[in-house]
């Protein structure tokens, strides 16, 4: 583990790490969200030694007001990390998450239309199609299935290859590469990084050549102030989705249908009136969120009492502000029907997901079509999921069983 | 009862459309329309639900 850097009072260090702490690392039945939640009996902000994936220290912000005013205060809290290039020990931003305001307008008003809601609500209908695919497929094949490999992986992946304008034939391999690059160790992830960067460049490559009507041909032909993206700037963008929407959305997937499994009335309040599950997604995107903002102070700043250093860390996990008892009510207890829900599964600012349209609908239709076709299901017997925390949470062997 | 929006600190969740589509619109990229909002009597409740539910505070509800 690092030193705590001087400036840090000692008496302001905690205990407390998204990667460390109990119900952090690989746990059957294990509820990493509520794990997580305990950082809430501790102060406002405190530091955390060991608190990203690569062992930094953090400041960790954990009420939901705090991480409001640092996610939409980019000027102070920067998010130019360069976390996937430093895989590789490049330096170059994935865009346009890694882009501080201004510039990161240009950006975003480019993509902005590729993914608003207008556009998602014409994607739906294959969306549909796919999830109804997947699972009648799984229903064809007994009684019992494993989620994530069997339905929330291939449904997320599809819809991203879709997206890109790819055939599923690779599906499996994009798995892989996804699961090495965010979950895997010292040698998957920088292996996993360098056939993401090979893979995009022919793409793109291939779409100068021949453009169809697809994203990465959008992305080549794309042009701001005046002139083409470059080269580094269509690799920023490429990544960024392929880090972005996959694992992300499966995982959501598999903590609702688990939380169903286990919660047999509410499973049957959205069989019987499925209109509720809109807003009963909001509210388990609330109590199941996975992924914690890291931002970089551009300045010494004093927060609420910590002394933050130009160049700390700075963590808005969002599991965390999610189970604000001054922003939720009983925040502990899912409330299906909860209103006024103005949760940070997406982040806060200007850096909230561009994808979160599309991953809101995804879920959605996930579970809907789960629902309309699957019998009442449970976690099968004999069967436990494995859950973990760390840079994004997750959950597999999710094996549910219906009859 | 009036909405006055911010919208300088909106940031496209749309989540306030999500709730009541015909008092909170849009632009096409999903950011709210620039404009406090009149709210039509008898659309209170929906228009504060709307409001209560923006993630960045950007709406903010003026009796």
């Amino acid at each position: 583990m690092r030193p705590v850097p001087a400036h840090v009072p000692p008496e302001m260090v905690g205990d407390f790490s998204l990667f460390t702490s109990p119900g952090m690392d690989r746990t059957a039945n294990g509820d990493p969200q509520a794990a997580a939640a305990v950082a809430l009996n501790g102060p406002r902000v405190f530091y955390s030694q060991m608190n990203t994936r690569d062992g930094r220290g953090t400041w960790v912000v954990t009420r939901a007001d705090d991480q409001r005013r640092v996610l939409q205060d980019p000027e102070t809290f920067s998010s130019h990390r360069s976390i996937f290039a430093s895989a590789l020990g490049e330096s170059w931003p994935m865009i346009p998450l890694e882009i501080d305001p201004p510039r990161h307008a240009l950006y975003r008003s480019l993509l902005n239309p590729l993914l608003s809601p207008k556009r998602v609500i014409a994607m739906e209908e294959a969306v549909r199609e796919r999830a109804g695919v997947l699972i009648d497929k799984i229903l064809a094949n007994g009684t019992s299935c494993e989620v994530m490999d069997d339905f929330a992986f291939p449904f997320a992946v599809n819809i991203f290859l879709r997206f890109l304008g790819l055939s599923d034939d690779r599906l499996e391999e994009f798995v892989s590469w996804a699961n090495d690059l965010l979950h895997g160790d010292d040698e998957q992830r920088p292996r996993a990084a360098r056939t993401i960067v090979e893979f995009i460049r022919s793409l793109a490559e291939e779409r100068r050549r021949k453009p169809v009507d697809d994203f990465m041909t959008f992305v080549v032909q794309a042009e701001i102030e005046g002139r083409p993206l470059d080269e580094q700037e269509v690799m920023g963008i490429g990544v960024l989705l392929f880090v972005a929407g996959l694992d992300t959305v499966a995982a959501a997937i598999g903590f609702d249908l688990r939380y169903l499994a286990e919660h047999p009335d509410d499973q049957e309040l959205l069989r019987r009136e499925p209109d509720r599950i809109v807003l009963a997604k909001e509210e388990m995107l609330r109590a199941f969120s996975t992924v914690q903002m890291i931002r970089v102070a551009t300045r010494d700043v004093d927060f609420e009492g910590a002394p933050i250093k130009k160049g700390d860390y700075v963590s808005c996990a969002s599991m965390i502000a999610n189970r604000d008892p001054d922003e939720f009510e009983d925040p502990e207890k899912l409330d299906l029907g909860r209103i006024g829900n103005r949760h940070t599964a997406f982040a806060t600012g200007p850096h909230r997901c561009i994808g979160s349209h599309l991953a809101r609908r995804e879920i959605e239709v996930a579970l809907e079509e789960w629902l309309a076709r699957v019998p009442t299901f449970r976690i099968k017997e004999g069967t436990a999921p494995i859950t973990y925390g760390g840079h994004v949470f997750g959950i597999e062997g999710l094996v549910l069983h219906w009859s | 009862m009036k909405i006055k929006v911010l919208n300088a600190k909106c940031q496209g969740h749309a989540r306030c459309a999500a709730t009541a589509p015909d008092i909170f619109r849009l632009d096409d990229d999903g950011y709210i329309l620039p404009g406090d909002i009149e709210v039509k009597p008898g659309d209170e409740e929906k228009a504060s639900l709307g409001a209560r539910s923006c993630p960045e505070c950007a709406l903010e509800i003026e009796e």
